[in-house]
């Protein structure tokens, strides 16, 4: 980020998280102070309720669900609220109490009739609110949400949960015990990601579950080192510490150490560079490690935005979807030839420790400072510790923070300044760190993506356990035995209605394009709602889904895109011209072939 | 550079606020209520044989290997299962003990291939270990009583290769639960049990291959076999590594630690770093198993550069890459406006 700030002089710099996480950076701001998860991964084996919403973590996130699931044989409660009958819902010895298997795109609407249920029944923790949360702010959220349009009958109809279902769900939560809200990317991919996050915080404040061992409210999110980029100011509006940049004593503190006058007006997010990029306006993009044009929504816009640029640099390392599209090919390095830090999504921040020399001769940081020195604005560094120092030097929650810090403890959870020395496993313990708890107003609005006539099922993606995200590395592992291509899971209700079989290949269309691909018939579905994950570019998932996003943060809908099956015999146009430019754009000049695809 | 051992406590590290002391061999030693009597011993360096308890598991008493005496207490009680008390009296070596265990030893071994010298653990195996320890010379039940190891006894199973990653080969196996348990109890997804009854039983992926199973590949059940019966392929292939790293792990936002076991730069096999605060020793198939396509022959790793995207790439310097990446964003600076750049980071 300080190669766009210093070396380009803009902030035009933006982070993938801005396709999965950054609702959950805006909700838990603007309602506790902090833009990250409340809890450490210990604190669910204290959990009495565990409130799974839009996660999979048997999939997801492997290693913290066997947690979980230890927790819940132990005897603790399960809520999962999630469209699709997943894992935890039922597994060897642990069985949800409640599944609300809600119509995709209702999440604000079920929460906020929890919260009904909450209001109008008297379980409010009302020593909490009082000590803890702004009173005038809870006032107005509580008369709202005690209105008859939000209780759950009301709400019944757009949700499909039954409101007596709902009402238990909502007393468990709010009288179980200690409460722990864990949600994913199912929350955080809709056109009201950010009010969802909002609605979870609200809840957990009002039944005074926050600030203590086995409560919060916790994103699981999706890539490792998500956190550490948002941390770290990789958005077009923040500087490190989750800072704005018209903040002007940020920015002078930052263009002292830096040497460089930095632009105050807030940079362009990922869709604001393309849509530029299409009008002309915008001409030349550095990715490192991200594949934009397999990962984001509306693949067809993405690429056309990346052909009007006139010089796209990648660095990763493989020739990735994007790279199909770009003028200069940095090799990166693999975790295992990088030196550096990840924070996970318990703001642990972690070592990683080069193992082998990078296969490309240079490490990635190096390659970036030699950019940056090309550009004519010298960064010198010799370790990425010393990144790291500067990092604290500039950023008061990370002032703490050092290599030799975390070789000592292990890792480092922060906040982690002269207040906390050694980190902060749980947060907004005697106070938020905005002060008091602000409860935001949480209105449903129902996405723009209405289905029809033309388009009568919903399309949500996910992820399935030995595949991650773009499948970059797994697709190029063993892994493959499990999961050889994206499939389409449809109910068995909607299968027979259009005559398809289990193995059919089936078209999937929806305004945006069309795609061809197996059909797998599915009970874990409920009628009306069709499911696929996105790990293979060939199948090219998001060539389908729309770029309707986030009111607040422009986080793409993946989860709720309006689409029609039926069955094929072919591959749509999208995936026969695209598996030939797979080989057109990809070449690499004879004379110094190499074993590229 | 070596290769990092983690001590092995035999049973969970227990957190309470009371503490009891104990002698063990003489020596007094303070743990917190509800340690056992292993892990007691363990804190203060001394290691009673084992072969069933591992500090990942509950005890589950079952080998017998670890028995001591106990002043006051009649017979040889399991000191995996035997929970601290203030003011006991331990001892862990005795002839008694040494017989006992001797004689235990002597029964795992009698159905056991006595082909150490070609076992892909060798040098990491705690059975040949624990033959060490107890001193076991010689067995005195010959290949004519049954076994599961000979090729052509009725007992003999098949080596199941079926998963991509580790291999079971039921002909070392001792019976001592640990996988079936680390499955339950650290993974939670009750894949694995024991098969048959007595001296036919063995470990069983439910029937079926363990590619066929509901097995998710986690590792756990490698990580807990104390033989070389679950065990990685790419050490059967390999060898046993040298050296290690500590690192953390590139997929998802759990960010487990792994130690990165190598033979000078090649990684032999990534496993679950106990004390990694996140993971606390647990791991899951991708961070496990799927670190191969960092030298994947996909991998590009040279710069690269073309005019356009219809161009064949032409591999280049380092230099001349950043160089014309560098002249271009300043170009297109030059011509468009400051604006009219921006990156994407990871
Ligand atoms: S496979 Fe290994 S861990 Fe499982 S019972 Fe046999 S020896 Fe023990
Ligand atoms: S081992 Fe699995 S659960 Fe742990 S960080 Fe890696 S991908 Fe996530
Ligand atoms: S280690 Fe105690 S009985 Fe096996």
């Amino acid at each position: 980020m300080k190669l766009v700030r210093a070396g380009f002089g803009n902030n035009n710099v933006d982070t993938c998280a801005r396709v999965c996480h950054s609702p959950t950076g805006y909700g838990l701001s603007k309602t506790f102070g902090t833009s990250a998860g409340t809890q450490d991964f210990k604190s669910v084996a204290k959990t009495d309720v565990i409130m799974i919403i839009g996660a999979n973590p048997t999939d997801g996130h492997p290693v913290f669900a066997s947690r979980m699931k230890k927790r819940l044989r132990a005897g603790a409660k399960l809520i999962v609220i999630d469209p699709r009958r997943i894992d935890m819902v039922k597994s060897p010895h642990v069985a949800a109490s409640h599944h609300l298997a809600l119509r995709p795109g209702t999440n604000v609407a079920v929460l906020n009739a929890m919260a009904h249920v909450i209001v109008t029944e008297g379980l409010i923790d009302e020593s909490f609110v009082r000590e803890r949360c702004d009173l005038v702010d809870f006032e107005m959220w509580a008369r709202a949400i005690a209105e008859e349009r939000n209780s759950p009958e009301a709400m019944e109809p757009y949700t499909g949960v039954a409101a007596q279902d709902l009402r238990e769900a909502a007393r468990l939560y709010a009288t179980g015990g200690a409460a722990a809200i864990y949600y994913g990317l199912g929350v955080t991919e809709h056109s009201q990601g950010s009010t969802t996050v909002m609605a979870m915080a609200n809840l957990a404040m009002a039944t005074g579950n926050i600030g203590r061992d086995g409560v919060g409210v916790n994103p699981l999110r999706g890539q490792n080192n998500v956190q550490g980029s948002c941390d770290m100011g990789s958005f077009p509006h923040e500087f490190s510490g989750y800072r704005h940049v018209s903040d002007d004593s940020t920015r002078q503190m930052f263009e002292s150490l830096w040497n460089r006058p930095l632009s105050n007006e807030q940079g362009l997010r990922i869709p604001n560079m393309i849509d530029e990029a299409i009008g002309g306006g915008f001409k030349g993009l550095y990715v490192q490690g991200e594949d934009i044009a397999q990962s984001d929504p509306d693949t067809q816009h993405i690429t056309a935005g990346l052909r009007a640029m006139e010089c796209v640099v990648i660095q990763d390392i493989f020739l990735n979807e994007t790279a199909k599209y770009a003028h200069v090919f940095l090799p990166g390095s693999s975790f295992l030839e990088k030196d550096g830090t990840f924070t996970n999504a318990e703001r642990r921040i972690s070592r990683v420790r080069k193992v082998m020399e990078p296969l490309s001769g240079k490490s990635e940081w190096q390659a970036t400072i030699d950019l940056s020195n090309a550009l004519g604005y010298p960064m010198s560094y010799s370790h990425p510790s010393e990144i790291m120092d500067e990092i604290a030097r500039l950023t008061p929650t990370f002032a703490g923070v050092s290599y030799e810090k975390i070789e000592q403890l292990g890792s480092v959870q922060w906040p982690c300044n002269d207040k906390a020395p050694t980190g902060t496993p749980i947060m907004h313990v005697d106070r938020f760190v905005r002060g008091l708890g602000k409860f935001m107003m949480t209105e449903y609005v129902p996405t723009e993506e209405k289905t029809g006539a033309r388009f009568p099922l919903i399309l949500t993606t996910g992820r399935i356990l030995s595949q991650y995200n773009v499948g970059a590395q797994t697709r190029r592992t063993e892994n493959s035995v499990w999961h050889d291509e994206d499939v389409l899971e449809i109910h068995p209700f909607d299968a027979e209605n259009r005559g398809v079989k289990t193995g059919d290949l089936v078209a999937l269309q929806s305004r945006t394009g069309e795609i061809s691909l197996r059909a797998e018939v599915s009970e874990r579905m409920q009628p009306g709602v069709v499911y696929t994950t996105f790990h293979h570019a060939k199948t090219g998932a998001n060539v389908i889904t729309t770029d309707f996003s986030d009111w607040a943060t422009n986080c793409p809908e993946y989860k709720v895109t309006a689409v029609q099956v039926r069955r094929t015999n072919q591959y749509s146009d999208w995936q026969e011209r695209n598996a030939r430019e797979d080989i057109e754009l990809r070449r690499i000049a004879p004379r110094f072939a190499t074993a590229a695809e | 550079m070596s290769l990092i051992k983690e001590l092995d406590y035999g049973t969970p590290i227990r957190l309470s606020e009371d503490e009891v002391t104990l002698t063990i061999d003489g020596v007094g030693v303070s743990v917190p209520a509800g340690t056992s009597v292993m892990a007691a011993a363990m804190s203060m360096g001394t290691k009673i044989p084992k072969l069933c308890a591992t500090d990942m598991l509950e005890p589950f008493g079952s080998c017998r290997m670890c028995l001591v005496e106990i002043e006051g207490r009649r017979g040889t009680p399991a000191s995996c299962t035997t929970p601290a008390e203030n003011g006991m009296i331990v001892r862990t070596q005795s002839d008694k003990l040494a017989r006992l265990r001797k004689g235990v030893m002597e029964l795992y071994i009698s159905d056991h291939p006595l082909d150490c010298l070609t076992c892909s653990a060798n040098g990491d195996c705690e059975l040949q270990d624990m033959a060490g320890v107890v001193g076991l010379r010689d067995v005195r039940y010959g290949k004519e009583v049954a076994n599961h190891f000979e090729t052509d006894s009725p007992l003999a199973l098949p080596v199941d290769t079926s998963n991509p990653y580790f291999q079971y080969d039921p002909a070392k196996c001792i019976v001592c639960n640990r996988c079936v348990r680390a499955c339950e109890e650290v993974q939670g997804t009750f894949a694995l049990t024991i098969e048959g009854r007595g001296f036919d039983s063995r470990v069983s992926a439910a029937g079926v291959s363990f590619l066929d199973s509901d097995c998710v590949s986690c590792g756990a059940c490698v990580q807990a076999c104390p033989t070389a019966t679950l065990m990685e392929k790419t050490v059967v292939e390999h060898g046993q590594p040298e050296h290690s790293t500590v690192t953390t792990c590139a997929y998802c936002g759990v960010g487990c630690s792994f130690k990165a076991e190598m033979q000078g730069d090649k990684v032999v096999r990534m496993v679950p770093y106990k004390g990694g605060q996140a993971n606390e020793g647990h791991s899951c198939v991708k961070g496990r198993f799927a670190w191969g396509y960092a030298t994947h022959k996909d991998r590009i790793t040279k710069p690269m550069i073309r005019e356009t995207i219809t161009d064949p790439w032409r591999e280049v310097s380092w230099e001349e890459a950043i160089n014309r990446a560098a002249s271009e964003f300043k170009r297109i600076q030059n011509d468009y406006g400051r604006e009219a750049v921006g990156a994407i980071t990871s």
